[in-house]
């Protein structure tokens, strides 16, 4: 008695909830009874209790199916110690996740990614003789050795033009490759096309890139929007270094990078021209796992050169000589502008 | 340029070049990096590496005791090669090979058996003893013959051929047996705690079959009342149509009484 008094008195949120009101007992017995039989029978029954009612009226199916869920979670945590664990697994997006640094490099994982299968022997390119261990089945095999060191010193490459802020451009124009390419042009800090290479985007890029937007960074890759004005008239920007996952379909892009001199990295199966690009990788380019592995390798590799140029940044140096202002004011069509002279960064896209 | 474009090899000569005539204000910054990264040679010919079928052999001598191992290199072909193949790669031979071909020969169903050729590493390899047929992670297969014949060859003196291909035999139908055995077992038990297979194949078979029947039944007996009719159309009695109609049923139905 005390106790639901305590409840009417203690909470009137609760009292204002839509319920009914608590009738006793007591008024609406309408037979003679001894107070102490209503004592008893009231306690087990239903509740006069407005606490007991208030726990009623708040078990709608949600709180419900939280009970279900909650006991199912028990049962889960109670029951997953038993069974076997599953170790060891192949994971299909690893290499996309968290791919392998070039330090990682071995034959047995370039074995597994099915980077030396080529192609049929009547399809060879015989300039690429020089990367090839064999034949099997009519099928030439890339000496793996051969592609671990070219690997080896594509990603060297791609490190350095990191380390030095050039412009890195990953292509990958084939079904599938989408992931791996953005995915390492974002380690890298570097830019992607994973769809047609529009040709023209070098040679006639003031046409087909010239809406686009650049900007100027400083070392420390911050944004200096007071340059913003000096860029209107500027031709469009040309990529330092060139990487192409199918040189096969590229001909145009790796042809531009050509008249444009621009170094370029590609990856080499058996029936493609080695001498399209400058740093080739002689491997399988129609296995998606060999591709994503090359992909994630250079990645990693502008990765590590990204590192090292922000942390030389931070104690002020460069490895490259760095735009001064007044250069970046100086315009090619009307003449020399004055400029400020403190502030300085590579001009980058 | 000619027929071989050498432009993607020589971008750094050519920027050097193109700086020294004035063509461009400012060294790219690559150019230090192609420097000291230097291009790989193209076009270059190398003599593509030349593979022999090698053939690791134990052998006991009655001089010692222990038994010697011994190498076997086929032999060399007696015409040699034509002057404009030398740089042409060659076949990729191996002992196993033929012991491949031999066993899929005899066990062609051996094929049809689901395989896992993916590997995540592709260090598999280093957990493989082939001093047993059955390997920790690798399901038992041809290839687990193929590399135990291989091993039993290479490693135990005196081994022959068929010699070990009828002991690693002997080992796989052991195991495929045990195998069998297992899966009966367990399906037993399974049915013994109230699991359920569902119909067998056998007995989807006979069911499909009992369907088929039935239908040609309906259709058997239309195309016999056809011909009934027909008949009785020719004759120009269609009193005695009417009358094989009004029987038929019942003869059926006699039938199918006799029948149960």
């Amino acid at each position: 008695m005390i106790v639901r008094r305590f409840g009417v008195r203690q909470s009137r949120q609760l009292l204002a909830l839509n319920r009914r009101s608590p009738i006793s007992s007591r008024f609406l017995s309408t037979e003679t009874q001894t107070p102490v039989d209503t004592a008893q029978k009231e306690a087990p029954v239903s509740s006069p209790n407005p606490l007991h009612e208030v726990v009623q009226a708040t078990q709608n199916p949600r709180s419900l199916a939280q009970k279900q869920f909650k006991k199912q979670e028990q049962q889960r945590s109670k029951f997953n110690k038993l069974g076997s664990a599953v170790t060891d697994s192949h994971d299909p997006e690893g290499l996309l996740k968290n791919p392998p640094r070039p330090s990682d490099i071995t034959l047995e994982l370039l074995l597994a990614s099915g980077t030396h299968l080529g192609h049929s022997t009547s399809r060879w390119n015989p300039q690429n003789s020089r990367y090839i261990y064999g034949i099997r089945e009519g099928v030439h095999i890339i000496s793996l050795d051969v592609t671990a060191a070219y690997l080896r010193r594509a990603a060297k490459v791609v490190e350095e033009v990191a380390a030095r802020g050039g412009i890195i451009l990953f292509a990958g124009t084939r079904k599938g490759q989408k992931r791996s390419i953005v995915r390492a042009a974002e380690l890298a800090g570097a830019y992607h096309i994973f769809e047609r290479w529009i040709p023209g985007s070098l040679t006639n890029g003031q046409q087909i890139l010239g809406h686009c937007a650049t900007k100027v960074v400083n070392a420390m890759d911050e944004e200096l929007p007071e340059f913003k004005a000096d860029l209107a008239d500027r031709p469009s920007v040309k990529p330092d270094l060139v990487v192409c996952l199918n040189p096969l379909e590229n001909v145009v892009l790796l042809h531009e990078c050509g008249l444009h001199n621009v170094p370029t990295i590609g990856i080499i199966d058996t029936d493609a021209d080695p001498t399209r690009v400058t740093y080739p990788i002689p491997a399988n380019d129609d296995s998606l796992r060999g591709t994503n592995l090359i992909a994630g390798i250079l990645g990693r590799a502008g990765e590590a050169g990204q590192k090292r140029r922000l942390e030389m940044a931070q104690e002020g140096k460069t490895l490259y000589k760095p735009v001064t202002a007044g250069e970046l004011r100086l315009d090619p069509f009307t003449g020399v502008l004055p400029g400020a002279e403190q502030t300085k960064g590579p001009k980058r896209d | 340029m000619g027929k071989i474009n050498l432009t993607a090899l020589r971008v750094r000569e050519t920027a050097l070049n193109q700086f020294a005539a004035g063509k461009i204000k400012k060294l790219p910054q690559w150019v230090e990096v192609v420097g000291d990264i230097p291009p790989a040679e193209a076009l270059i010919r190398n003599r593509t590496p030349q593979h022999q079928l090698v053939r690791q052999r134990l052998q006991t001598n009655p001089d010692s005791s222990k038994p010697q191992v011994v190498f076997e290199v086929q032999e060399k072909r007696r015409k040699p090669k034509k002057p404009s193949r030398l740089f042409k790669p060659v076949e990729l031979r191996y002992e196993e090979d033929q012991l491949r071909t031999e066993f899929f020969r005899d066990h062609p169903w051996e094929l049809a058996r689901p395989r896992v050729v993916l590997e995540s590493s592709g260090k598999d390899f280093e957990f493989h003893d082939w001093s047993r047929i059955q390997q920790p992670g690798k399901k038992l297969d041809g290839e687990s013959v193929v590399q135990r014949q291989l091993w039993l060859l290479n490693n135990v003196p005196d081994m022959t051929k068929s010699n070990a291909y009828d002991i690693a035999r002997r080992e796989f139908y052991k195991l495929r047996l045990k195998e069998d055995i297992q899966r009966r077992v367990a399906a037993e038990e399974a049915q013994a705690t109230g699991a359920t297979f569902g119909p067998s194949y056998l007995e989807i078979g006979m069911e499909l079959e009992n369907e088929q029947h039935e239908k040609w039944k309906t259709w058997a007996r239309l195309e016999a009342q056809v011909m009934d009719q027909r008949v009785v159309a020719m004759s120009g009695a269609p009193e005695l149509a009417m009358e094989s109609e009004t029987e038929r049923p019942a003869d059926i139905a006699q039938e199918t009484e006799e029948s149960a």
